[in-house]
């Protein structure tokens, strides 16, 4: 069985967000529920001044501290390594959103960020939250891996793209979106990403191309000491940058 | 209060708060536990629907104008994904995050449905238009009665057309068929010189092509970008950030140096980001050159040499155009003080090989002595044998060595080009593919130190000088400039600084430099235009000056000049228009000063072809809705990418939503409205469908390299291409790419170069403008630039001249988020279109602490941008990333009729409403980054 991981090179990646909305409009987000969200952040002093960034999906968690505090058993781990919500056994209670220490889960009826609320404009009138008229097509919607337009009162995160991977040839040690073979496999935010910062395949694999970019380019994973242990890990090259411990907390 | 960077959203009190709200049924009472009170039931079980098949249409984006190839996935009718096109050379599967957003915009909820016209005779902001529907048969009648009744008075020229994003024959060609037919000069009236005009005209002036570059980023390594958002806004967006990936993980990793007024992701990921003062970046060019040309860094098969090879340039020291006597006499004196040297060192040579011979024969002679007494003894014959051997064996060595080397200087000097015969009065510098060099040298360059350059840009010296040698010394590199450079009143003479150093170090048409886009081929239109002019249309009166006086007296050089055209009208010089129609285009929003517009929008008839509502559909007397990219057949050639010819075509991916009709169609149908030969015309046309299957028809006779032949496998492809780019030079010689050996073989003669590819007067790359020094262009451009005649050709600084009025820059750029025009009203984009300053709901006005402090204002204060022209009102964010003396807001929120998204923006107005109507006098570009401001607590 795979053990779905990515690998994110942020010597490569440019703060585009092309992640952010592939994911948004892929996996049908209302504006401002990133689930591929980039968080930017700024240090020292005019004319060295630096401006920094790092993408953050769900970091699909070894021991997510998510799945741990979920009254329900709502959060879940497949057998494939992915951290996912069974909508159908979500309560909303936003434990989970507390215990997350990487701020990845999203609750559905927040105050919407841009208003009017687009839930408004395209409302729904069944059991779903809304209904925009780009949504996904209803086959692919699967409430059990937090897949599609969600229901009320629900947690959502990102989900690899479970809809898309849960599909792909058993024994695939890495998913390329330049493969015609592979490409609707693989994670929207992998598929579009432009410099190719982004790497999907199967950490279990010591011969995936994730499992040797870590290896050859020394990958490190956010938040390494609480103990999580991500499978979303990020190579710096000598370009980009994760946050230093410093940089954690910033000045509002 | 410190936040939690990862997870700003949640803090202990946010999360009781929200759970308190969100569990408004229960209200968390006494004994309850704060977070269980929001608990709702579990949701129904859910069973998965069913759905048809997935069907992929090839189109090409329409976010911006690089044309990127888009896969459209539709299922049950529905668009719910778009993602780039694999096989398609400007995608290759990928996409910007602008290219996500074509389904939001196909099922906009703000979208027109149908052709409507305006019941409230008032016009204005806040006028409700009172829009009712209409037929597209009474749409068209009006618009044609109006045509009609004009070309009857013999006003045909009061007709307007102004036209933004054209995408190629099935738009902008059919309207510029209706202005030769119909008769208007305005119709096709241009947005460029509101686009990046400074670009394209400044390298028409230096090479002899007007327009944008080409560039082979792979293999480059280095690039220094001056002013353009590179991995923000400038394009190929998509192409820019693939290219991104491939230069800074290859083996030899491209070098970035990044010049910019402000930090952005583009200088933020740069190996360098200077920030410059707004409007010099001309200066720091040119003491770029001066360095290249000091230090002897200058690309000499490309430019050429000084004939001696010693080089001249010398800071402040100007170069002879020729060799005098006294040059001569100096040479011949050299030569011979030079020859007595040889002779003594020759001598000397002679001596020391004189004494190690006479060293070597006693060595021997020793040795064969010591043979001699040695008779007589096997042991000692044998060892002194073997002596002599290696002695022997080690002599032929050296002597061997000796003559090899002999050899090798003999075969030296047979290919050293012998020693130039110099007579006096010739050219000092032999000058390859460049023109007017040592010219510029005296006239600009000499004393264009970096230490010069420091004290207009604030860049250090010493940066300046490393960068420079950088450049010179890294190839292939590349120097890039867009607005940032050129949207000032010096821009183009600032270009020209930019763009000389591309010669300089040989990257013109060389491999990892840049070139100029090929165009496709395309077959012909259906109907011959020129067999349906008739005598109105063919009169001379026609020829009219454009209302924005383009290619006039008030603006001989330039292209378009958009920004006049309200201003023209509003003071009816030359004449007012009577009927205006717009496609692709908002300048009462976009232009510079633009509240000029809703003056003119207000007296003018307006016809408005957006699919969305927008400021210049508040002024419309008819919309007459267009399609939505997803729905429309159109084609496009592509924007410059890597030189080699691309043709794109977009197939409707859904039937139309509405009633709405593709803008191309909709004048052909309006054109066979016109009365007489023009309407016969339009009517044998049909429709656009036609025009693409005529263009598409010479495929047949030159297929693409992924098959296209055909009509229909073109809409099966989306894109056709032939790769290479069919010409390159090498080590300062230009050849053509030659099929049969898949190699750039083929020499060109200079003739062949002027043709295709460096298309000035003299055939070369010309730092003394043949063009600029034509007459009727000195006599305007010393006027405007109160400029001698003698320095009118050359790339120089100029101060910019500032409008505006305020004490602080004033920049406006673009950002990676924002859609073509339409980014404001999408929720989606609104969410996250400023990430550098957390804009999330708004863009935020960068300030630095220094100056924000000094004027009370804190982060996050409403704050007051004034000019002479306007004000408008936004939020401050404190920036350490930005120049002191500079603010910059991007120009995308303010918006006033676009959609009910768009109105709560936070920024008050355009960022145009305090932008003054400044333009260069050359490029006629709009000074966008040109102006000041004030900056106030509200």
């Amino acid at each position: 069985m795979a053990k779905w991981g990515m690998v994110i090179d942020l010597e490569k990646c440019v703060g585009c967000q092309a992640c952010t909305v592939a994911c948004g409009m892929e996996n049908n987000r209302l504006p401002g529920e990133m689930w591929q969200d980039v968080i930017f952040y700024s240090e020292g002093t005019y004319p060295s001044a630096q401006l920094k960034w790092f993408p953050r999906p769900c970091q699909h968690c070894e021991h997510p501290s998510c799945m741990a505090v979920c009254p329900t058993g709502a959060t879940y781990k497949t057998e494939d390594g992915v951290v996912l919500i069974d909508w159908d056994k979500c309560i909303g209670c936003k434990y989970c959103m507390i215990a997350c220490p990487y701020g990845v889960r999203f609750y559905t009826d927040e105050k919407p960020l841009v208003a009017p609320d687009m839930r408004k404009v395209h409302e729904s009138h069944d059991e779903h939250s809304w209904n925009p008229p780009w949504k996904m097509p209803d086959a692919r919607e699967d409430w059990k891996h937090g897949v599609g337009i969600q229901p009320h009162d629900v947690v959502s995160k990102c989900t690899f793209c479970y809809h898309r991977i849960s599909k792909a040839p058993k024994g695939t040690p890495d998913l390329d979106p330049q493969d015609p073979k592979l490409r609707e496999f693989t994670p929207a935010c992998v598929v579009t990403c432009a410099p190719g910062a982004r790497f999907f395949g199967d950490l279990s694999n010591p011969e995936s191309v994730v499992s040797r970019l870590i290896g050859d380019k020394r990958g490190v994973r956010l938040l390494d000491e609480l103990g999580n242990k991500p499978q979303v890990y990020y190579v710096t090259g000598d370009g980009g940058a994760v946050p230093s411990t410093r940089a954690f907390n910033k000045k509002s | 209060m410190k936040e939690n960077i990862f997870n700003p959203k949640i803090s202990r009190r946010r999360f009781l708060q929200a759970a308190g709200a969100a569990g408004a049924v229960g209200a968390a009472g006494i004994g309850q536990l704060p977070g269980f009170s929001t608990i709702a039931k579990a949701q129904a079980k859910t069973e998965a629907g069913k759905s048809g098949e997935t069907v992929i249409t090839k189109s090409f984006c329409h976010q911006c104008p690089a044309r990127c190839g888009i896969d459209v996935y539709t299922t049950d009718g529905r668009v719910h994904a778009v993602f780039g096109t694999l096989d398609n050379p400007l995608s290759e599967g990928k996409l910007c995050p602008k290219g996500h957003y074509g389904q939001y915009l196909l099922y906009d909820a703000d979208r027109f449905k149908g052709p409507m016209k305006r019941t409230n005779p008032k016009k204005g902001r806040n006028e409700d238009p009172k829009f009712v529907p209409i037929s597209w048969d009474e749409a068209l009648d009006t618009v044609a009665k109006r045509m009609n009744d004009l070309r009857e008075k013999n006003e045909s020229h009061r007709f307007g057309l102004i036209f933004g994003r054209g995408w190629g024959a099935t738009d902008v060609g059919v309207l510029q068929s209706l202005s030769k037919l119909y008769g208007s000069t305005n119709i096709g009236l241009g947005h460029s010189s509101m686009c990046s005009d400074g670009s394209e005209e400044t390298k028409k002036i230096l090479d002899g092509n007007h327009a944008y570059n080409a560039y082979d980023y792979a293999n480059t390594n280095y690039m220094l970008v001056f002013g353009a958002g590179f991995l923000e806004s400038f394009r190929p967006f998509t192409g820019n950030m693939r290219a991104w990936g491939v230069m800074r993980t290859k083996p030899a990793k491209t070098k970035v140096t990044f010049v910019d007024v402000h930090l952005n992701t583009g200088a933020a990921s740069s190996d360098r980001a200077l920030l410059i003062k707004p409007g010099t970046d001309g200066a720091m060019a040119l003491a770029i050159a001066h360095v290249l040309l000091t230090e002897n860094l200058w690309d000499k098969p490309f430019v050429g040499n000084f004939v001696d090879g010693v080089n001249r340039f010398k800071t402040g020291e100007t170069v002879a155009a020729v060799f005098t006597d006294e040059d001569i006499r100096n040479r011949a004196q050299a030569k011979e003080e030079a020859a007595v040297k040889k002779a003594a060192a020759d001598k000397v040579a002679a001596e020391k090989a004189a004494v190690e011979k006479a060293k070597t024969e006693a060595a021997h002679d020793k040795l064969i002595k010591a043979q001699v007494l040695a008779k007589g003894d096997p042991a000692a014959e044998k060892a002194i044998a073997e002596k002599i051997a290696k002695f022997e064996k080690e002599e032929a060595k050296k002597a061997l060595s000796k003559e090899t080397d002999r050899m090798q200087r003999e075969a030296l000097d047979k290919d050293k080009k012998p020693e130039p015969e110099i007579k006096a009065g010739q050219a000092l510098f032999n000058q390859k593919w460049v023109l007017g060099l040592p010219e510029w040298w005296n006239a600009v360059l000499k004393d264009c130190t970096p230490e010069w350059a420091e004290k207009i840009t604030t860049i250090p010296a010493k940066i300046i000088h490393d960068v420079a040698r950088e450049f010179g010394t890294t190839h292939p590199a590349i120097a890039i400039f867009e607005r940032g450079a050129h949207a000032h009143t010096n821009g183009t003479y600032s270009g020209m600084a930019i763009h000389s150093l591309n010669a300089l170090v040989g990257s013109m048409f060389a491999e990892g430099g840049l070139c100029y886009q090929m165009k496709p081929p395309a077959g012909k239109w259906p109907v011959n235009l020129d067999d349906f002019m008739d005598d109105y249309a063919k009169a001379p009166e026609r020829k009219k000056p454009r209302i924005d006086m383009a290619k006039t007296e008030k603006w001989p050089m330039v292209s378009n000049m958009l920004q006049e055209v309200a201003k023209n009208h509003n003071a009816a010089a030359p004449y007012k228009l009577d009927t205006c129609m717009f496609y692709m285009t908002g300048p009462v929003f976009s232009g510079p000063d633009c509240t000029a517009w809703e003056k003119m929008l207000n007296e003018v008839f307006v016809i408005s072809t957006t699919p969305f509502p927008d400021e210049t559909a508040v002024f419309a007397d008819l919309v007459l809705p267009d399609h939505t990219y997803l729905e429309r057949l159109q084609v496009a050639d592509t924007y410059p990418y890597q030189g080699y010819p691309i043709s794109m075509i977009r197939t409707p991916a859904v039937k139309p939503l509405y009633d709405t009709r593709v803008f191309g169609d909709m004048l052909i149908d309006l054109g066979k409205r016109i009365k007489g030969s023009t309407g016969e015309y339009y009517k044998k046309l049909g429709n656009t469908e036609n025009i693409i299957k005529g263009i598409a028809s010479i495929f047949a006779e030159k297929p693409g390299d992924n098959g296209v032949n055909s009509y229909e496998t073109w809409k099966e492809k989306g894109v056709w291409y032939q790769k290479p780019y069919h010409w390159r030079q090498i080590r300062g010689e230009f050849y053509e790419w030659d099929k049969a050996t898949q190699s750039y073989s083929k020499p060109m003669t200079q003739e062949a170069v002027k043709v295709n590819l460096l298309k000035t007067p003299s055939g070369k790359f010309e730092f003394k403008s043949g063009y600029l020094e034509e007459e009727h262009h000195v006599h305007y451009l010393m006027e405007k630039f109160g400029l001698p005649a003698e320095m009118i050709a050359f790339p120089q600084y100029l101060p910019s001249k500032h409008g505006g009025g305020g004490d602080l820059h004033f920049v406006s750029p673009k950002l990676a988020m924002q859609a073509e025009g339409r980014g404001a009203n999408l929720p989606h984009v609104t969410a996250c279109v400023q990430p550098t300053q957390g804009g999330k709901r708004t863009v935020y006005l960068e300030i630095h602490p220094e100056t924000a402090a000094k004027r009370g204002i804190k982060d996050g204060d409403r704050v007051r941008i004034k000019s002479t022209v306007g004000a408008i009102e936004v939020y401050a964010r404190l920036y350490e990333g930005i120049r002191p003396d500079t603010v910059a807001l991007p120009m995308i929120h303010g918006h006033w009729g676009m959609g009910r998204w768009s109105k709560n923006s936070g920024v008050s107005g355009s960022t145009n409403e305090v932008t003054p109507n400044v333009s260069d006098a050359i490029s006629g570009q709009c000074c966008y980054h040109d102006a000041k401001v004030f900056v106030e607590k509200v």
